[in-house]
């Protein structure tokens, strides 16, 4: 029974797996069992985060007493099944929809910049020898330039409709901002009353980018350095903007930072990113960054000094104001983007350095 | 009397079953279209995203999202209609200014063309003779056997509660709900053999038991009343002239399994239809034959119409469901079958307006009875519903392993004078082709048909005579297809696209064995891969075409 927790003890059920055997647990799919085999099953539409939808159907297998080759990530493996991940005739099948998905958009190699996964399509289509340029035809997706967002570029005309966009957005963000228009060859991504993305409820965290696998959906501010001609580096790193923690690569083309990628197996967002990791970055390499302490002047001007000379001068700042007007009268406020640590200092520094209780964290408003 | 407020329209639905579809119609029918602002509503009284509300009305063809589209005629184009004008009444109706659009086959190919306008059916063989038309009668049976399905159907009054009950109607549910145990009913239906007459042949009884076996609920006993399959309307004159023998069925098939609720999941294009139904259950629910402790028994039903707004694909019972609860109507993944995991997640058993049908005659008259109607092993009847280049067109209740000659000729009156068969369709489109060669052999029954790569399916047959440009037809075919693909998997939504583009009459620079190569390599991929049986079905059309008409084939791809 489906529903029965008691039946899951793995030990019990077994699956043959291109002749291996392995056990699993009840709830496991082929491809979850297979993945875990090293076996490289080709999907499009899968995204091990999201629900297994079921539509690009590369990741068909052929299951022994079956006569269509199954679904493997949305089929469960039961009791002794039989399984063959990449007989001739399925490769085969694969490499077809492959040259169809192909024969569908304007182009299949694109910028790495525009998104993580935006290589998968070129990779399979390379892999499986599909760049036959077999079944022209129409060409699908509508591409919106009209939509003047800074961060996500709309070219549609990219775009397969595995809806892993439209999934990421609902399953994972809860932002439900966009959706599946029409049907068929005329499946178009788009917002309700086909909108620009910021009359919608997109928050542009940037996560339809980072999982659309053909770069449809691109990161508008990667490819501002598109031209660049160095190679693109990554460097693991984690946000600065709030204590989350959430890591991210960023992407370096010579010294120039050019963009960010969400971590998949950063352990405290497993991919995911808001508005702020993703796209906010530029303050960096700004040429308007502060880079050393400035003194506001009688005449209202900076002026630059050391870090001993501004320390020294916010200590006498401090002190004036408890001898002028009390202890009380100083109020600290941890930013939201200090991890624990710093917070736990910030409190230490005035209850022990000042004798008040006046603390507080900005993300509490 | 004023129009409902939109709060109005919402506190009538929103605690319903069901609530999304019908909610949509009341503010359709009310304003003529659906406006931003009745999606606004309908998003906050559902409590639904509203991009995702967008996306589904979208998907639906008959819900317009521009003023007037409700009224605006929409003209059957269908393979059937298109033989018989359906193009130019579109064309014509277009030129007198009016917003005529075209639509799929609307199932009334025994009398073309139809237009709807609103909640109207018209019908008519030139734009200057439409006129509102009542579907068909089924001729006098023209058989030596027995119907069952059409037994009391051309009884005058019989669409009438009265007429029903004079007829013997709702004995069986009496019978039922007197004297026999849910597990009597299952045990009747199984050895009848009564098998899924939607297409998919599925045993009755199997799938009731198992609906009864599980133990959550509540369970819901679902009518697919959608009926998209071109060439197919035999649902549609079972509810138009038997609308409670839909309505006992599904009463005793709730006891059977255990469910207090059912819905009929009509399609759009059968206003007239739906509200004869809504009219039936009415009255059912008035005389105690639906509701609370019906006859006194304590066995409870609720029983409800729910309008779909013009899908194909909404046919196949995953999205069928989907498309109850409000969600966009993408097929579900199987397993879990529905029998487990229909309905919101519960049990439930998904049948065929004419599998429902037959229910109250087999519990009358007994399994042994139906199994003996059908002719050697094959147990009951089929309804053909037979269109196209043929002398009576219409439908016919045949006894399952009927030859086709028969039907076509002795029954049919066979093609118009002085042309021969060239071709027939089987399961509406589904099934492709079958060419004259054929005809002495076929006997209309699935062994028989499968053994020629075809099947029955839902039971339409269109007649195509030597006069037709098979190629063309079967452009029509795949077009249909591609229409109504649903977008979920890669297969049939670009597959259809292509084998369209390539039955197309426009020159392409292929090479008959190039243009053979591609055809059959996505036509192989498409039925070994497509999440669901249109995009598994699609491809008959090509390789029957290949297979019975090559040198028309090979005319039109020398180009």
């Amino acid at each position: 029974m489906i529903n029965d927790p008691n039946s899951t003890i793995a030990a019990d059920l077994s699956i043959t797996i291109d002749g291996q055997s392995t056990t699993f647990s009840e709830g496991e799919t082929i491809y979850e069992i297979s993945k875990r085999l090293q076996k490289d099953i080709p999907t499009l539409c899968y995204d091990d985060r999201l629900d297994a939808f079921g539509g690009c159907r590369l990741c068909v297998v052929e299951v022994e007493g079956i006569r269509n080759p199954v679904a493997s990530c949305t089929t469960h493996a039961s009791d002794g099944m039989v399984v063959k991940t990449a007989p001739p005739k399925i490769e085969k099948m694969r490499k077809t929809l492959l040259e169809m998905v192909a024969s569908e958009n304007r182009q299949v190699d694109v910028d790495p910049l525009r998104g993580l996964a935006s290589q998968e399509l070129s990779t399979l289509v390379n892999k499986y020898g599909a760049r036959s340029g077999r079944f022209a035809g129409a060409k699908s997706g509508t591409t919106n330039l009209q939509d003047a967002n800074p961060f996500i570029l709309r070219d549609y005309e990219q775009c397969i409709s595995c809806y892993r966009c439209v999934r990421v957005c609902a399953e994972q963000e809860g932002d439900y901002a966009i959706t599946v228009a029409n049907r068929g060859f005329d499946t178009q991504i788009t917002t309700e009353f086909n909108n620009d993305l910021r009359d919608s409820d997109c928050t542009f965290c940037g996560q339809c980018i980072q999982t659309c696998p053909t770069g449809a959906l691109a990161d508008k501010k990667a490819l501002r350095s598109e031209e660049l001609p160095e190679e693109i580096k990554k460097t693991r790193t984690v946000c600065p903007y709030c204590a989350v923690g959430c890591s991210i690569d960023l992407m370096t083309k010579g010294d120039k930072i050019v963009g960010a990628q969400p971590a998949m197996e950063g352990p405290a967002n497993k991919g995911a990113l808001c508005i702020k990791g993703q796209f906010t970055y530029d303050f960096i390499q700004h040429e308007d960054r502060l880079k050393k302490p400035l003194i506001k002047q009688a005449d209202g001007s900076f002026k630059e000094v050391e870090w001993d000379e501004a320390l020294k001068a916010a200590a006498k700042g401090f002190a004036d104001a408890r001898a002028k007007y009390g202890r009380h009268s100083i109020y600290g406020i941890a930013s939201g983007r200090a991890p624990h640590e710093a917070a736990y200092s910030m409190q230490k520094f005035i209850r022990a350095g000042f004798g008040t209780h006046h603390i507080d964290n900005c993300s509490r408003a | 009397m004023a129009d409902a407020t939109n709060e109005e329209l919402i506190e009538q639905w929103k605690n319903q079953p069901a609530p999304l579809l019908p909610l949509l119609h009341a503010f359709h029918d009310r304003d003529g279209f659906l406006s931003d602002d009745a999606l606004r509503a309908v998003s906050d009284g559902l409590k639904t995203p509203l991009a995702d509300l967008y996306g589904t009305v979208t998907f639906y063809h008959h819900f317009s999202r521009t003023p007037g589209g409700l009224e605006a005629p929409r003209v059957c184009t269908g393979n059937i209609c298109c033989m018989r004008g359906g193009n130019e009444i579109l064309e014509t109706l277009k030129s007198q200014g009016q917003a005529a659009t075209e639509m799929p086959c609307s199932g009334r190919c025994d009398e073309p063309v139809p237009v709807l306008t609103g909640h109207t059916t018209l019908a008519g063989t030139s734009a200057d003779n439409l006129k509102p038309t009542p579907s068909p009668l089924p001729a006098p049976y023209p058989g030596e056997n027995e119907e069952c399905l059409f037994s009391n159907i051309r009884k005058e009054g019989h669409n009438t509660l009265e007429g029903y009950q004079a007829n013997g109607g709702f004995s069986a549910l009496t019978k039922t709900l007197s004297n026999a145990t849910p597990e009597d009913v299952i045990e009747t239906i199984t050895a009848s053999k009564l098998a899924g007459r939607g297409g998919a042949g599925f045993p009755t009884g199997i799938k009731w038991n198992a609906v009864a076996e599980c133990d959550r609920h509540p369970k819901s006993i679902v009518c697919n009343a959608d009926e998209g399959e071109p060439g197919c309307f035999k649902d549609r004159t079972l509810m138009d002239y038997d609308p409670y023998a839909l309505i006992e069925g599904m009463i005793i098939a709730g006891f059977a399994t255990g469910a207090p609720r059912g819905f009929i999941y009509l399609r759009y294009e059968y206003p007239e239809t739906n509200a004869l139904l809504e009219r039936c259950l009415a009255e059912a629910l008035e005389a105690g034959l639906l509701g609370n402790n019906i006859q006194d028994s304590g066995f409870t039903f609720h029983l409800y119409v729910r309008r779909g707004a013009g899908a194909y694909i909404c046919g196949e019972e995953g999205s069928l469901l989907n498309s109850l609860e409000g969600k966009h109507p993408f097929p579900r993944n199987k397993p879990p079958f529905p029998v487990t995991h229909g309905f919101e997640d519960k049990p439930t058993a998904v049948n065929n307006v004419e599998t429902l049908c037959a229910v109250p005659h087999i519990i009358n008259r007994g399994a042994e009875w139906y199994q003996s109607l059908g002719l050697g092993e094959h147990p009951g009847t089929k309804l053909i519903s037979l269109s196209g280049d043929i002398k009576r067109p219409g439908n016919y209740e045949i006894p399952i392993g009927l030859p086709l000659k028969t039907l076509l000729y002795d029954w049919a009156g066979g093609p118009l004078e002085g042309r021969s068969v060239q071709a027939v369709t089987m399961a509406g489109l589904s099934g492709g082709f079958l060419g004259h060669q054929i005809l002495d052999d076929l006997t209309l029954d699935d062994p028989c048909i499968r053994s020629h790569g075809s099947f029955l399916g839902a039971g339409g047959i269109m007649v195509f005579d030597d006069t037709r440009d098979m190629v063309k037809a079967a452009h029509d075919a795949m077009a249909f297809f591609a229409h109504e693909s649903c977008g979920k998997c890669f297969p049939c939504r670009i597959g259809t696209q292509r084998l369209t583009e390539r039955l197309n009459s426009e020159p392409n620079n292929l090479s008959h064995e190039a243009w053979t190569e591609e055809v059959n390599d996505i036509g192989e991929a498409m039925k070994a891969t497509s999440a669901c049986g249109l995009g598994m079905a699609a491809p008959n059309v090509t390789e029957s075409l290949q297979k019975y008409f090559p040198d028309q084939v090979e005319a039109s791809t020398n180009n």
